[in-house]
């Protein structure tokens, strides 16, 4: 069972690929989906997907973009980049980056069919010569990755994985060890540093896609949803409520 | 027929060459100044030599008769010697004889009156009963019968005492060398009585008429003398066969004969108080009437006025025609293709200027031709552009990858509405290919589009039209509003994550339509704005759109863009009536 990943600004879409990649009835899960770039940095870490679609023009973060940064953290993650025909030569130049391949829209049922059966053949080769990573001891304290994920949480690509890689740890024993260490997840601790920073631009009455970009969510809709998660109010209502609050005060 | 040659002449002569012009002029010049130097001097000259030669003609014609005048008046005298001579009167006087002795000493007294006298030739002396005694150098005959004769006496006699010149004694003598004699004769009367007793003939020779012009003759000038009844006195010249050489009665008379440049002039000179009639020829002789420095000064003139003339020439070819044909070649090139500039050495006079000028112009010219050039690239990739434009396979192939979800989730109904909506907005955005469409059509496109986006993108905004109703019919250049649009959703309201609003107006004020598309998206900043219009901003299709409109209408003032960041962009379009 390989897990699928889709990743498009326009639900109408992830939505018909879904149906489609089910339809077909191979020995895929979609595991989960993202509408932007931004989206998929940040949770793709808990999705853990073997393949990925992703559309080459969203905002914020595109799918090149997003492409050079999941091949150089997840080697074994296969990219299928759909695109419409007028980036025709954009997507080309995708294959020189480690692309697995590219589907052209509106989308094709016998293409996304073969694409996704030469994409399983490819996994099912590297899977047999694929060794267990071995778990290196690492004194490197807690503290630290604290210190340096506080410090750089504005950067919107960071995520588990690209700091495990700068720790040299191995991604899972970094998540395991930081949720024992620290009884919280090391995404989770993440958003909480990116929100407990944007509650203060909130009640600074900050717009919310300046707030999104400061926090290094640029993407406002993903920033938007995250936002209701943590706090359980909207951002606008939470500005709203303080301007309020900062108007009684006064 | 000369107004013809004259306008002939005219185009002949603009169609020349300025080298050729100046030539001609030139030759023209020289030709007219040589014509009428040569004209005015030689008329000039002329008549000053013709009033010249015959007055001064008429001064030596003149001096010749009073030679001879004198010359005979002196013979008179002489005569006069010999009449009161007392040994001649004693001849004539003496009724008996021995007349031996007193011919003898007459003759001796003779002898010696006449022997200090030119000319003469002989004399006779004859008393009145035929007796004569003579002196003679050389050998006469005598026609005594002629003597006797009534006739030839009566005028003698009329004269009582007075002179009669007669040729050859009117027939009495003759010369045995056959020259001509002139005969001088006279009455010679008694002192006391008045009484005629005896005739007097003292023959000369043609000399003295020879004398009289000696001094004056020359190889241009010959004297020739006639008698009364216009006889040609020989006097050693041959007569010249000249049909005008005929003396006439008149006292003094000059005509001119021959041909230009070979012109004789005859006069004729009747002497007074003698039977003869001076004749003369002279040939004119231009070169003799001019003096030699006069000459001097006016060929050093010709010469110097020449001289100017070339070397105005010469300046006017080296200085002006030829910098000038130099020019005319270099810009001949320039017809060849492209327009090179001259790079010539030229003087730094007015030639300069021009050439300076020339080259100022080209650059002018070939930054206006490139201008040119641009703006037609510039018109062509607009269409381009707009072509482009029509095509939009992005949006096509992901409305209907939207449609295709619908079709499988939703409702029939929606599916229905969605392609319905796109085959709408794909027959009016594609319109047969027009260029400019009413407006009404061009909000239909925009309003098709944004209904298909929001099935894209979810509600992630609202669209509202604010348009003034009598303005919808107004035909615009098809395809200015749905880019504008389209950078409103993809640059405006997707980056701000919350639902927008785009506004669409169009309103009418004095001769424009305004039409603006409003939404409350991110915004821009100054910058970003002063961006927009640049060239590495293709992405943004806001750059094409503008120029095509500002192609459409020939301006640049077609658009105005306000926006404050976070908060709104607005873009207008002024577009003329």
């Amino acid at each position: 069972m390989y897990k699928v990943m889709i990743i498009d600004d326009e639900r109408a879409i992830r939505n018909l690929l879904k149906i489609t990649i089910q339809n077909q009835e191979l020995d895929l899960e979609i595991a989960g989906e993202a509408s932007s770039g931004i989206e998929a940095i940040n949770t793709i870490d808990s999705i853990k997907p073997d393949i990925v679609f992703v559309d080459i023009r969203m905002p914020f973060m595109d799918g090149i973009e997003f492409s050079k940064l999941a091949i150089q953290r997840y080697p074994k993650l296969k990219i299928i980049i759909l695109t419409a025909y007028d980036d025709f030569e954009y997507a080309r130049s995708c294959i020189g980056i480690g692309v697995s391949a590219y589907l052209l829209k509106p989308i094709s049922r016998t293409e996304i069919r073969e694409t996704l059966l030469k994409v399983i053949e490819q996994h099912k080769v590297e899977k047999r010569d694929e060794d267990e990573d071995n778990i290196e001891e690492d004194n490197c304290s807690i503290a630290k990755i604290k210190e340096y994920i506080m410090k750089n949480y504005m950067e919107p690509d960071i995520n588990l994985t690209s700091i495990a890689q700068h720790f040299c740890f191995n991604t899972c024993y970094l998540s395991r060890m930081f949720k024992q260490k620290t009884g919280m997840g090391l995404s989770d601790f993440l958003m909480k540093c990116r929100m407990e920073r944007a509650i203060i631009y909130a009640r600074k009455g900050t717009r919310m896609y300046l707030t999104a970009k400061e926090v290094g969510i640029p993407d406002p809709n993903y920033f938007s949803k995250c936002f209701k998660k943590y706090t359980g109010k909207l951002y606008s209502e939470y500005a709203k409520q303080d301007a309020n609050r900062a108007e009684n005060e006064s | 027929m000369g107004k013809h040659l004259i306008r002939d002449f005219k185009r002949w002569f603009s169609s020349q060459l300025l080298k050729q012009k100046v030539r001609y002029l030139f030759l023209a010049i020289i030709a007219m100044y040589l014509i009428l130097f040569v004209l005015i001097s030689f008329f000039s000259l002329k008549e000053n030599m013709m009033s010249y030669t015959l007055n001064n003609n008429q001064k030596t014609m003149i001096s010749i008769g009073n030679n001879l005048k004198n010359e005979i008046s002196t013979i008179n005298s002489m005569s006069q010697l010999l009449m009161t001579n007392r040994d001649i009167i004693t001849y004539l006087q003496s009724e008996n004889f021995p007349r031996s002795l007193s011919s003898h000493r007459a003759t001796t007294a003779m002898y010696d009156i006449t022997n200090s006298f030119d000319h003469i030739t002989s004399v006779y002396l004859y008393r009145l009963n035929k007796e004569y005694v003579h002196i003679a150098k050389g050998i006469t005959w005598v026609y005594m019968e002629v003597l006797e004769d009534e006739e030839w006496l009566r005028e003698i006699n009329d004269k009582n005492g007075g002179y009669v010149i007669r040729i050859d004694g009117g027939g009495a003598y003759r010369s045995k060398s056959g020259e001509p004699l002139i005969s001088f004769i006279r009455l010679v009367n008694d002192l006391d009585t008045q009484k005629p007793m005896g005739l007097l003939v003292i023959n000369l020779s043609v000399s003295l008429l020879k004398d009289s012009y000696k001094d004056m003759e020359s190889s241009d000038k010959q004297f020739y003398y006639f008698d009364k009844d216009f006889q040609h006195i020989n006097t050693g010249h041959e007569l010249p066969a000249l049909e005008q050489f005929k003396p006439t009665y008149a006292p003094y008379h000059q005509v001119t004969v021959g041909a230009f440049g070979k012109e004789q002039v005859l006069s004729f000179y009747q002497i007074p108080d003698t039977p003869f009639i001076l004749a003369g020829i002279e040939k004119m002789s231009y070169i003799r009437f001019i003096p030699s420095e006069t000459i001097w000064i006016i060929v050093s003139l010709v010469a110097l006025t020449l001289f100017s003339l070339v070397l105005i020439g010469i300046f006017i070819t080296v200085y002006i025609t030829n910098p000038i044909e130099r020019l005319v070649q270099s810009m001949d090139k320039s017809k060849t293709g492209w327009l090179k500039r001259v790079s010539l050495p030229l003087p730094d006079d007015e030639i300069g200027h021009l050439k300076n000028s020339y080259n100022n112009m080209l650059i002018e010219i070939n930054k206006l031709i490139n201008e040119l050039i641009e703006k037609e690239k510039k018109t062509q990739q607009a269409e381009l552009n707009a072509l482009q434009e029509q095509i939009k396979p992005h949006f096509l192939y992901n409305t209907l990858d939207t449609i295709a979800y619908l079709a499988l989730q939703e409702s029939s109904e929606k599916v229905y509405d969605a392609i319905e909506t796109l085959g709408n907005f794909y027959r009016r955005f594609l319109s047969k290919g027009s260029s400019e469409i009413p407006l009404l059509e061009e909000i239909h496109i925009v309003k098709d589009y944004l209904k298909l986006q929001k099935l894209r993108y979810d509600d992630i905004f609202d669209d509202e039209y604010l348009l003034e109703e009598d303005i919808l019919s107004i035909k615009i250049p098809k395809l200015i509003l749905q880019p504008l649009v389209e950078n409103s959703l993809y640059h405006g309201v997707r980056p701000k994550g919350e639902r927008c609003v785009i506004r669409i107006s169009a309103r009418r004020m004095e001769n424009w339509i305004y039409i603006s598309v409003y939404d409350n998206g991110v915004g821009m900043s100054q910058e970003k704005l002063s961006t927009i219009m640049m060239d590495n901003n293709r992405s943004f299709g806001f750059k094409g759109t503008i120029e095509r409109i500002q192609c459409y209408y020939g301006r640049e003032d077609v658009y105005k863009v306000v926006s404050e960041e976070g908060l709104y962009t607005e873009v207008t379009l002024k577009i003329p009536l």
